[in-house]
C-alpha cells in the first residue's frame, strides 16, 4: 500500500509507458476489514490504521482497480 | 532529488518485499474466496489458492484467446497463471514471472498438479523482464506492480514485451496518499501489503 499510486498517476504512467485505450474497467473500495484477510498486513499496522484513519474513511482506505490497455502500434 | 531517493531506497524496498513474501503465511484461501468465482477456484490447486494475494479478479476483464502467449507479472504462487493457462489452452503459453525462486517453485508445482504443461516459470524482475520485445499477446498482473519502487520502468517493460496492439490487464491498489497518515505510509509492512 505504501507504494500505491493515485489512480490518475497509475493511468498517466501507463500512458507514458506507451499504452493507449487505457480504461479503468473496475473499481472496488477496500476497507480495513478486507485488509485483515491479507497476512502481509500485520496486526500492528492494522491497529495503527484503525487508530489513525478517521472512522468514516475506514471502509475505503484504498481502491482496487482493474485497468485494461493496448500497447500502441 | 526524487529520482535519487527512489534509486537510493529501491534495493531496500526489494529486500523488504522479498523477505515479506518468502515468509508470508497461508491465507487458507480467504483472499481467493473473496476475489474469485468458485468455479474458477475449483480449477486451481489448493497450494496456489492458499497463497493468493492479489487484489481483484482482473482475468474476468481480460480477453484471453486460445493460443495466446501471456506474461503474468509477479505470479506469486500461481493462481492467475493457472487460470490464464486454462483459458489459453494447450496452444497457448503463460510466462509466470517472479523474482522469488520460492514462489516460482510453488507455481511450477501447482501447474503440475493442475495437469498444465503450458506454464513456463521465469525468474526475474519486472523492471527488467527477461523476455524478447514483442513476444507476448497479453500482460496480466495482480497486485504486483505496486511493489516496485520503479513503476514507470516496470510499465515500460510490460509495453516492450508486448507485441504492437497487444493487451494489458492489471489490477492494483490505488490510494490518495493524502488520505493515509504518514505513520501508515512509512510502516515497513505497508510496502509489502
Amino acid at each position: 500500500m505504501a507504494g500505491a499510486l493515485a489512480e490518475r498517476d497509475f493511468v498517466e504512467k501507463l500512458h507514458r509507458a506507451g499504452f493507449q485505450d487505457i480504461e479503468v474497467a473496475h473499481r472496488q473500495p477496500v476497507s480495513i476489514d478486507v485488509l485483515t484477510l491479507y497476512p502481509l498486513f500485520t496486526d500492528e499496522l492494522l491497529a495503527l490504521m484503525r487508530r489513525l484513519i478517521p472512522e468514516g474513511k475506514q471502509d475505503a482506505v484504498a481502491v482496487a482497480i482493474v485497468v485494461t490497455a493496448t500497447r500502441a502500434l | 532529488m526524487t529520482a535519487h531517493k527512489d534509486l537510493l531506497y529501491s534495493d531496500d524496498v526489494r529486500l523488504l518485499v522479498g523477505h515479506a513474501y518468502r515468509n508470508v503465511a497461508s491465507t487458507r484461501g480467504v483472499v481467493a474466496d473473496h476475489l474469485y468465482h468458485s468455479d474458477d477456484l475449483a480449477r486451481v490447486p489448493a497450494t496456489a489458492v492458499d497463497l493468493a494475494l492479489g487484489v481483484a479478479d482482473h482475468l474476468s476483464h481480460a480477453d484471453i484467446q486460445p493460443g495466446d502467449a501471456i506474461l503474468d507479472v509477479g505470479c506469486g504462487a500461481g493462481i492467475d497463471s493457472i487460470l490464464a493457462a486454462h483459458r489459453a489452452g494447450p496452444d497457448g503459453k503463460v510466462y509466470a514471472l517472479d523474482f522469488l525462486p520460492e514462489m516460482l517453485a510453488r507455481t511450477t508445482s501447482a501447474a503440475a498438479e493442475a495437469g498444465l504443461d503450458n506454464i513456463e516459470p521465469v525468474e526475474g524482475e519486472m523492471e527488467s523482464i527477461p523476455l524478447p520485445a514483442g513476444s507476448v499477446d497479453l500482460v496480466i498482473s495482480n497486485g504486483a506492480i505496486n511493489l516496485s519502487p520503479r513503476k514507470a520502468r516496470a510499465m515500460a517493460e510490460c509495453a516492450r514485451v508486448l507485441r504492437p496492439g497487444g493487451k494489458l490487464c492489471v489490477a492494483d491498489l490505488t490510494v490518495e496518499q493524502d488520505d493515509l497518515p504518514p505513520e501508515v505510509i512509512t510502516h515497513p509492512a505497508a510496502w509489502a501489503g
